[in-house]
């Protein structure tokens, strides 16, 4: 376990204390500037009504389950590229011409093809964070020394044990970079989608707060937001040393 | 195993030749190597650099393909590298698995085709032979450079080969520790009556391994000199290497080595 860091800490209390501070003496008046006091209160009552778990675990689940379909699909193209050449000669024009588009601006498409769902937020999840995952598994893949191909053919292993036992685990550092930045990027699409076109979840909220006027409700999903960025990273972070630890 | 005892030589080269085009320009990296490697035979190939000692020795073991000419382990034409035959890599580093133990790198060639148990006893079997094994759970970048070198050559073992092809796998080691593992792989070649092509860059390394030892000249690399070492078995650091045999073969491969560099 890691120290709580003392004096990042009071950083932090210090400016909601100068927050609060500017807000109660009059000195800054905006009219939807709440305090900190009012956003911890509304906490208290959204986290008692439930919206608030609800929200997140919509947000959570659909990040996931994006995630987890584009690190797959990402993965699978990574490690196929990564190991053949004619794979690359083949798709690399195509994927070169995909890659730039900002993953948002595939959203109208989305919205058309699968309306107003679940469906429209993960299409745009996964064709934004599939590619990071694609990038780094390729790139891995590539750059596996060409010493550990020769010990694999004169070792006599077969293709499915070369990929398996000798080029993942020799690529995994890069691979799990892919996914964490995956994850981030997924979490990213995520919120927008849900603000633009799935009416649920956390980007849903901060929206539909923003428009019922209640900033420090909407304060508070933004919080969450920023709270289950940290929480997903660490999370992943502690799954990828474990397994580093145990590769192939 | 087909046991082909009507073939005497375990290697042949008949007029192999390699050459690819660099930029346009054909490259030419091995020219007519006719060669004969007997069964159980200890054979060191030494040259200056750039005379395609590893080159010929990738073809010898299937990794890399001839362009000109035929290569035969036991009697078979080599394309892919065959079974019975296995190549240990001088840049131990990069060879080994750094993410797995000592014993999981010992065992890579062995996964898929024995059972655990079975997997387990020639793991043990081979890190003993080279007296590893104490060091079986550890992990490669725990180890000095001669130990991991060791693990590599106890993965090679480990497959139960007729021929280890090396290629300088000293060449990064100190003096000391060099010595220690060339007793250990003489040890190997009378224990296992394996046949090793063994390739480097110092003299007295070939002399002091080898049953044979070819020159090469080049580029591109040609066969200068096949030198016949008549030092008796076993040999040892001390006495071997002040017979006057030694001395005459050492200076023997010397000559020919500045005769090749003058072609």
């Amino acid at each position: 376990m890691r120290q709580l860091n003392l004096s990042g800490t009071l950083t932090i209390l210090l400016v909601l204390a100068v927050w609060e501070a500017a807000i109660r003496s009059g000195l800054v008046t905006y009219e939807y500037l709440p305090a900190p006091s009012a956003i911890l209160v509304a906490s208290w009552t959204l986290l008692r009504s439930g919206e608030l778990a609800a929200q997140t675990l919509h947000t959570i689940g659909a990040v996931l389950l994006g995630w987890a379909i584009a690190s797959v699909v990402g993965l699978s193209l990574g490690l196929a590229l990564g190991y053949s050449r004619t794979v690359r000669t083949y798709l690399e024009a195509s994927l070169e011409l995909l890659r730039p588009l900002p993953g948002i601006a595939f959203l109208p498409v989305a919205l058309l093809i699968f309306n107003f769902s679940l469906s429209t937020e993960l299409a745009v999840m996964i064709f934004a964070s599939v590619w990071p995952v694609l990038i780094n598994t390729m790139g891995g893949i590539m750059s596996v020394a060409t010493r550990l191909h020769d010990v694999a053919r004169t070792l006599r292993l077969t293709p499915a044990r070369t990929v398996t036992r000798l080029l993942i685990p020799a690529a995994a550092p890069s691979i799990i970079v892919g996914c964490r930045l995956g994850l981030g990027t997924a979490l990213v699409m995520a919120i927008i989608a849900e603000m633009l076109g799935n009416p649920h979840g956390l980007g849903y909220a901060v929206v539909s707060e923003l428009q019922a006027m209640q900033p420090e409700r909407m304060f508070v999903y933004v919080l969450a937001i920023g709270f289950l960025a940290l929480a997903l990273n660490a999370a992943l972070v502690a799954a990828s040393r474990l397994m580093l630890r145990n590769r192939g | 195993m087909a046991e082909r005892s009507d073939v005497p030589e375990i290697f042949r080269a008949d007029g192999v030749g390699l050459e690819f085009s660099l930029q346009g320009q054909p490259r030419r990296i091995l020219e007519d190597i006719n060669l004969g490697i007997k069964r159980g035979e200890f054979f060191t190939i030494v040259g200056a650099s750039g005379t395609g000692k590893t080159t010929l020795l990738r073809v010898l073991g299937g990794l890399q393909k001839a362009t000109g000419g035929a290569v035969t382990f036991r009697g078979q034409p080599v394309a892919e590298p065959p079974e019975g035959a296995v190549v240990v890599f001088q840049d131990y580093s990069h060879a080994l698995l750094q993410w797995r133990s000592v014993a999981r790198n010992v065992a890579l060639g062995l996964e898929g085709r024995l059972d655990a148990a079975a997997q387990a006893e020639r793991v043990r079997a081979s890190l003993r032979m080279v007296g590893l094994e104490k060091n079986a759970a550890d992990y490669p970048w725990q180890l000095s450079g001669g130990m991991q070198q060791r693990v590599q050559i106890a993965r090679a073992l480990a497959l139960g080969p007729e021929a280890m092809l090396m290629d300088e796998p000293f060449g990064a080691l100190d003096a000391m520790t060099k010595a220690t593992l060339q007793d250990e792989v003489l040890r190997v070649h009378a224990e296992t009556g394996t046949t090793f092509v063994f390739i480097t860059h110092d003299i007295e390394e070939a002399v002091y391994l080898g049953d044979r030892i070819a020159v090469l000249s080049g580029p591109p690399g040609r066969i200068h000199t096949l030198i016949e070492v008549p030092l008796p078995r076993p040999r040892n650091q001390i006495e071997t290497r002040q017979m006057p045999e030694f001395l005459r073969c050492r200076l023997a491969v010397y000559d020919a080595i500045q005769a090749a560099g003058r072609r």
